[in-house]
């Protein structure tokens, strides 16, 4: 059954309201800004920290994935498209009360029966891309000269959390920013770009 | 309820607290403490390798052979375990206290807001027990005592960022993880402290989960 995007956001606010314990977000803004400020003094390489703010993210994403799958009701998505719309409109909103805007990078077919939706959305290459009108981790950050010029991306934890998340659900993701506030852009986007599905398996252990 | 100007006005002047999810967060400060146990390792390495180019250039004296390793006071330490976790133990709590401390100060500067000036260092241990404690934790202190000359320890019977750990290694392991984590936010505590002007020292102490005492010493003439 197709729902729509208007349902998606109606089932984000549920979630939200139903998640039992919330805290305030400016603690949750402070203690990212101060870890990346000692990630930033431990490693003195701004490529080395997006990797690893992007790692931290990954492995927050697997626990994250479960948490989400077992507090909604929802079901598999039916293609790519549909993945994005959840993210955005469900996933975030759950755990960041945020719903950032999502646009999709192939033509929604006229009807959403999978076998022409499979074509459009379900093939390798396909994307979206989040637009976060607002972000609770960057709050009270201004970023100085060095860190723009060394390539930081700020908010890199929530690429490694969409990795982590898509992959414990067979899907093998690249998620980079395309543009941040914080280094002057005009918004900040996520670009969300599917690889393939992965196997029924188990999956490697890294490192 | 009717929407009067007044009130729409007043909460663009003062916004509801915008909030996220607890779970989240704590996922992300068990994947922090990770993150901050590879980084401190990361830091070590270097500051060992550039003081090994040190001395072999002939810059410093080589250093005594002896290996110096101060005893920490936790029961962990004496359990025969190798010397490596407790140099990695201080340097990730080294980290996280820092951080409690940039959060706590900044957070409590942020609830002073609107509240009077602090009558004395009681009035203060006062506000970290009841609204630093709530907006944090969820629930205040439940049992505060004083020696009157500037030593404080405060108790929660289930204090919230320890109340859920668990090991599969046993109660010890737990035990042994939850000494750690309370490093963040004794760091809190000491920043909020800090910010109003008590230039003190935080000890946190956890014998028995989820229970965890925090004993504030202060300077003498405050």
């Amino acid at each position: 059954m197709a729902t729509t995007s208007k349902q998606y956001k109606a089932i984000g606010e549920d979630l939200w309201k139903s998640r039992t314990e919330k805290i305030n977000s400016e603690l949750f803004a402070l203690t990212y800004g101060a870890l990346v400020v000692q990630l930033i003094q431990d490693y003195e390489d701004y490529a080395e920290v997006n990797k690893q703010l992007e790692k931290m993210g990954y492995n927050i994403g697997t626990r994250l994935i479960e948490d989400f799958l077992a507090r909604s009701s929802l079901g598999r998505c039916s293609d790519f498209r549909e993945v994005g719309e959840v993210v955005a409109k469900v996933g975030f909103k759950s755990f960041l009360n945020i719903t950032p805007a999502v646009t999709h990078s192939a033509a929604p077919p006229p009807s959403s029966r999978p076998s022409s939706a499979a074509q459009q959305s379900g093939v390798p290459g396909s994307s979206f891309i989040l637009t976060l009108d607002e972000n609770p981790l960057a709050e009270f950050v201004e970023l100085p000269d060095e860190a723009l010029e060394g390539g930081l991306w700020f908010s890199n934890v929530l690429c490694g959390v969409l990795r982590g998340a898509l992959e414990m659900v067979q899907m093998q993701v690249q998620v980079e920013f395309l543009s941040d506030v914080l280094r002057g852009d005009e918004s900040t986007e996520i670009r969300v770009t599917l690889l393939k599905y992965l196997e029924e398996e188990v999956p490697v252990g890294d490192d | 309820m009717q929407a009067s100007p007044a009130s729409a006005l007043s909460t663009l002047a003062d916004p509801p607290a915008r909030m996220i999810d607890g779970a989240a967060m704590d996922y992300f400060l068990i994947e922090a403490v990770n993150a901050l146990r590879v980084s401190s390792a990361v830091a070590a390495a270097r500051a060992r390798k550039i003081e090994c180019d040190m001395v072999e250039a002939g810059l410093v004296p080589p250093p005594p052979p002896a290996k110096q390793q101060n005893p920490r006071d936790s029961a962990s330490s004496t359990t025969g375990k190798i010397s490596g976790p407790p140099d990695e133990d201080e340097g990730i709590r080294s980290r996280l206290e820092a951080i409690g401390m940039h959060v706590g100060g900044n957070f409590a500067e942020r609830l002073c807001r609107d509240r009077p000036l602090f009558s004395d260092s009681l009035d203060v241990i006062k506000f970290v027990c009841k609204d630093l404690w709530s907006s944090c934790w969820d629930k205040q202190v439940d049992n505060l005592r004083t020696n009157h000359r500037g030593v404080y320890v405060l108790q929660d019977n289930a204090f919230k960022p320890i109340a859920r750990i668990s090991s599969w290694e046993g109660r010890q392991e737990a035990l042994r993880r939850a000494k750690l984590y309370v490093a963040l936010p004794a760091g809190i505590i000491r920043g909020a402290l800090s910010r109003v002007g008590l230039h003190g020292t935080v000890v946190p102490e956890v014998t028995t989960l989820p229970q965890c005492t925090f004993q504030i010493k202060l300077p003498k003439n405050t």
